[in-house]
């Protein structure tokens, strides 16, 4: 591994045990140690640098470039008692060589889910982008946890940058907001946020010195508001679920209704988590009136625009989000159609009070210390529910700048365009029956095999029918041709749920994917 | 895909009326929406070179030279000087390649070198070139670890890691865990499980339905705890603050006490949480006597040991952790002393109760089908009260391979060694006073100037050594020549705390320490 002698390998308390045993070291109150085998540093850095650059060979070749090879697979799948055996997992007492190390990285390469590849549609996220890609290697390299000036000075001021860029889409020319580990996370600090704005005296007292609270939100909104109402004790009985149109927005008249509903049961209604951009069907609730009755009633308005947030990006789609700043807090994503890579999720505030800070300070002095010499308002830290926190901005930040917000803009506009071309080509076909017209890049579609058209009243279709998305998925990720989600949802039997994002996508990849179901499909 | 481009450009200027109707010309560009879409946007070629351009910035800047004694640890630049050279604002249009490749070396000179031999400001430094690779890797791979359809070699490392954890740890019966983005999130998923353990209805309910709750800490503990207590809707005011010995360490009869004074209260005691390697001094809290407590008093027992974990991998350390094996759950962050870059934080709980899942899990249909082709006990993500998730176990699973479990022990045996020898200079020299004999690698202590040595110990002689740090500390920073810690605590006036970690550390620097604060302090 090393020009140097590698005398470390033979165990350094051994040796340690050697210095203080045979008399060489003077210190015999603190036989720990040897003077001498702590003057030189543990570490080489030349054999580590040796290493970094031939495995970035392999993760050019084998992720970026095999990765979004159109002609290259998806996925390589293997169960996961097999795959557990090709990776040897197991952790040992003794080292490997560097030989060993980087066909592990080929290893990982190989079995790993290439979701920059122009076929995986799996998920709300998809696609690279190259200089966001070399914003995060720098984010690892540099191995910054942002929370003081001090310590992160050129990300403490990114930070504000982008974040004051995002809100200026929102409509918000000032506010507060912070990068969370997910947006789900990102959906508890406004969940927080608003009870502290309601009772301040819950932070100290904690949620019995409060009456029952309530929260609403659609019956399409995000797994998180149930996950939030959870974790931050009050219940996720206390989660009013508000009636969707038939396009799965919410229906402002039920959230009036669901509002009386709570306070006849005694709870007091704090927070409406609205959503831009539903998980399956990509809905877009109508802020307008929802922002009306919060205003009416004093209700805190949280959108979560975790993922249709992007369309404030396209002059053209901003509209779907209408009414967007009027909203307390908003939720935004860019690691899911903007490409910034896992994981980049802001909560966006109109506040200006410092309503941030004040919820979730616990002013730690030896962090925050109160005597320094620069302004400590920039030590955003204990904004945070988190102490060490990645740095988030500065991919976003390198991207932004690299394409401008009109690459950007052009990336949301051409994703629309994608999902249309595909909406259009469906309807030619026999056999794909779309659930409904998409409002964003959610293509939601059941593929209906030959043997079953036309028994669409017979008792047992909707069994037959539930059970072809999972052997058409079982099929194409054995075959690694592509990925794509499918689910039951509402009274619906499992059905395909289409993302078209990446810029790496183009149309000939629309024709393939409806070419690729019918192929896997046709049998069944 | 580079050559392709042209034949694109000629196509889409050929057939600028062409209709969306065309499915025989399959590389004919169609319009849509006023976007033309004719193949991907994505050049992988161009990728290839920025990339080849950019990682040797990355591998010069950010981690030869920032790792080298010789460089500086920062180039302190006020926040005003700071904006200027950064020239952050996000624009309309894009940037060329040379551009931002200059924004890159940029973001690198103005940062903090976090693996610098002198950096020991946080409880975190150093770089690891093999923990680094695993960290290019996931970056470039981007997945995020839900389900093993997403993420099969994320999840199974994911698992290996915790396995090899919790034996270490030495739960015999095994347990269950997931990796946490920070230790303060590790400590929230602690409290939130152990106050579902006691009243399971609290996820559905919430508090209101429950009675008051009291949780106990030592007054040395994270302050994570206070922001767990707060955001969980505890309140700060229902954690029971446990008064600790002059050594940092919790007191078991208080603890008692305070258990017998909530219930007095008429609260109900349900968690304690004890820490191993507290922030400040590098304590740990006696775990044996603790856990006998908790026995005596049905209290679920968490251990924050993201500080103090590393000492389980030594032979010679472990026993600062004695009776770690009772507690119902660990927090432990190999990001910290074992070097793995952050974030890598493991929370884990003992036995196969399968209490996570029933804690966080909301059954989002739309990612945890229950009909795939698949064992879906591998979809992990449901535990979790995030959606998406890094893989932050990859990297510590690819860096325990190359070193083995002897290499990570040998590490903070000399951490610790190193932490000695540092403790007896001080004792050495005039001018120096520890506040207490480490225990750990926190190696806590006064700087007093020549001319406060003849001052009397009054109050006076204090408020003078307490402004001495910080002076030194700004003037350190200015000066880019180390950095490292200070604070006041709870009686005591600031002073420096020193952490020992990286292996890049060397005796030589442990002199350059003290040389150093005399140098910039001397003359106050």
């Amino acid at each position: 591994m090393s020009q140097l002698p590698r005398f470390w390998n033979l165990g350094w308390s051994n040796i340690l045990d050697w210095w203080s045993n045979s008399g060489v070291s003077e210190q015999e109150s603190s036989p720990l140690y040897s003077q001498q085998e702590l003057n030189e540093a543990l570490l080489d850095h030349r054999e580590g640098q040796i290493f970094l650059t031939k495995a970035f060979q392999v993760i050019l070749e084998e992720v970026l470039f095999k990765g979004t090879d159109v002609k290259e697979k998806v996925c390589d799948w293997r169960e996961p008692g097999e795959l557990a055996a090709l990776l040897d997992l197991e952790l040992r007492e003794n080292g490997e060589t560097q030989k060993q190390l980087l066909k592990r990285v080929q290893d990982v390469a190989k079995y790993s889910v290439k979701t920059s590849h122009p076929r995986f549609y799996n998920q709300l996220f998809a696609g690279v982008d190259y200089h966001a890609l070399a914003g995060r290697f720098l984010t690892e390299a540099l191995n910054t946890s942002q929370y003081t000036y001090e310590v992160a000075p050129v990300f403490v001021l990114m930070e504000e940058v982008v974040l004051s860029k995002l809100r200026s889409l929102v409509g918000w020319t000032q506010g507060d907001g912070i990068f969370c580990p997910g947006g789900t996370v990102s959906n508890m600090y406004a969940m927080n946020l608003a009870r502290f704005r309601a009772f301040p005296e819950v932070k100290v007292k904690g949620q019995w010195a409060l009456p029952r609270l309530a929260v609403f939100a659609s019956q399409e909104s995000h797994y998180s508001v149930m996950k939030a109402a959870a974790f931050q004790g009050i219940g996720t009985e206390n989660v009013f679920k508000v009636n969707v149109d038939d396009r799965g927005c919410m229906n402002p008249e039920d959230l009036g209704e669901k509002i009386e509903l709570a306070k006849s049961q005694g709870a007091v209604p704090f927070f409406v988590h609205a959503t831009s951009g539903t998980t399956v069907k990509g809905a877009f609730d109508p802020l307008e009136p929802i922002a009306d009755l919060c205003e009416r009633l004093g209700l805190w308005l949280h959108v979560d625009a975790a993922w249709g947030g992007s369309v404030l990006l396209s002059k053209k789609h901003k509209h779907l989000m209408k009414g967007v700043e009027r909203a307390d807090s908003v939720t935004w994503n860019p690691h899911k159609m903007m490409l910034t890579g896992l994981q980049c999720s802001a909560i966006l505030l109109k506040d200006t009070t410092d309503l941030l800070k004040h919820c979730h300070c616990a002013d730690a002095t030896y962090l925050f210390q109160q005597d320094k010499f620069y302004d400590k308002s920039l030590d955003t830290g204990d904004k945070s529910i988190q102490c060490g926190r990645k740095v988030d901005c500065l991919k976003l930040w390198l991207m932004w700048k690299a394409v401008g917000s009109q690459g950007l803009e052009e990336r949301v506009d051409r994703a629309f365009a994608h999902v249309r071309y595909l909406v259009e080509e469906m309807k030619k076909r026999q056999g794909f029956q779309l659930i409904w017209e998409p409002e964003f890049v959610n293509v939601c579609f059941w593929f209906i095999p030959p043997s079953l058209r036309g028994n669409e009243n017979s008792p047992d279709y909707r069994d037959k029918l539930a059970k072809v998305a999972p052997a058409i998925k079982e099929r194409m990720m054995k075959q690694g041709t592509m990925m794509v989600g499918y689910q039951p949802h509402g009274g619906l039997v499992n059905f395909f749920r289409m993302i078209v994002i990446s810029p790496q996508v183009s149309k000939q990849e629309m024709t393939f994917f409806l070419d690729e179901i019918e192929r896997l499909g046709n049998d069944l | 895909m580079a050559p392709t481009n042209n034949s694109h450009d000629s196509e889409t200027l050929s057939n600028s009326s062409t209709s969306p109707a065309e499915p025989e010309g399959k590389r004919a560009p169609v319009l849509v929406d006023g976007v033309t879409l004719n193949g991907p946007t994505l050049d992988i070629r161009e990728a290839e070179s920025f990339l080849r351009d950019a990682m040797p910035i990355i591998m010069e800047e950010a981690v030869r030279k920032a790792t080298s004694v010789k460089e500086k640890v920062c180039d302190w630049k006020s926040p005003e000087q700071l904006k200027e050279l950064l020239d952050l604002e996000l624009r309309e249009g894009g940037e060329t390649d040379p551009q931002i490749l200059q924004r890159c070396r940029d973001a690198i000179q103005y940062s903090v070198k976090t693996g610098h031999p002198r950096f020991f400001n946080q409880l975190y430094a150093g770089l690891d070139p093999y923990s680094l690779v695993g960290r290019f890797i996931t970056e470039a791979l981007n997945p995020s670890l839900y389900t093993y359809e997403v993420a099969p070699v994320f999840i199974l490392t994911e698992e290996a890691v915790l396995n090899k954890m919790m034996e270490i740890i030495g739960w015999t019966e095994g347990g269950d865990g997931i990796f946490c983005p920070g230790g303060s999130v590790s400590n929230m998923y602690a409290v939130n499980v152990a106050r579902y353990q006691r009243c399971p209805d609290v996820k559905e309910l919430g508090l209101s339905a429950l009675p008051r709750l009291a949780m106990f800490t030592s007054q040395e503990c994270h302050y994570s705890v206070a922001k767990a207590a707060a955001f969980l809707g505890i309140g700060t005011k229902n954690v029971y603050v446990i008064q600790s010995d002059n050594r940092g360490k919790m007191i078991p009869a208080e603890f008692e006490k305070q258990v017998q004074r909530a219930k007095d209260e008429g609260v109900l005691p349900f968690m304690v949480n004890a820490t191993a390697g507290t922030t400040v001094l590098g304590s740990f809290d006696p775990l044996e006597d603790i856990a006998d407590i908790c026995q005596r008093h049905n209290l679920w027992m968490h251990v924050d040991a993201c500080w103090g974990g590393a000492a389980l991998m030594s032979n010679k350390h472990k026993h600062l952790l004695k009776g770690i094996h009772r507690a119902d759950s660990v927090a432990w962050n190999p990001h910290k002393m074992l070097l793995a870059g952050l974030q890598c934080c493991a929370f884990m709980v003992r036995g196969h109760t399968n209490i996570l899942q029933r804690c966080h899990s909301a059954n989002a249909s739309y990612l945890f089908q229950q009909d795939k082709f698949y064992d879906v006990s591998y979809d992990t993500g449901d535990k979790s009260i995030q959606c998406s998730r890094k893989p932050d176990a990859f990297k510590f699973w690819l860096m325990w391979k190359a070193l083995g479990t002897s290499g990570l022990e040998e590490r903070v045996d000399r951490a610790l060694a190193m932490a000695r020898y540092l403790a007896e200079e001080i004792k050495k020299r005039d001018g120096f006073r520890l506040v207490m004999e480490p225990e750990y690698a926190n190696v806590c202590f006064w700087y007093i100037p020549p001319g406060l040595r003849s001052t009397p110990e009054g109050p006076e002689f204090w408020s003078k050594v307490h402004g001495v740090a910080p002076v030194v500390k700004e003037r350190m920073m200015k000066k880019g020549s180390m950095m490292v810690g200070y604070q006041p605590h709870g009686d005591k006036v600031n002073f420096f705390r020193q952490i020992i970690i990286s292996p890049q550390v060397s005796r030589e620097d442990m002199d350059f320490l003290l040389d150093e604060i005399n140098n910039l302090g001397k003359d106050l």
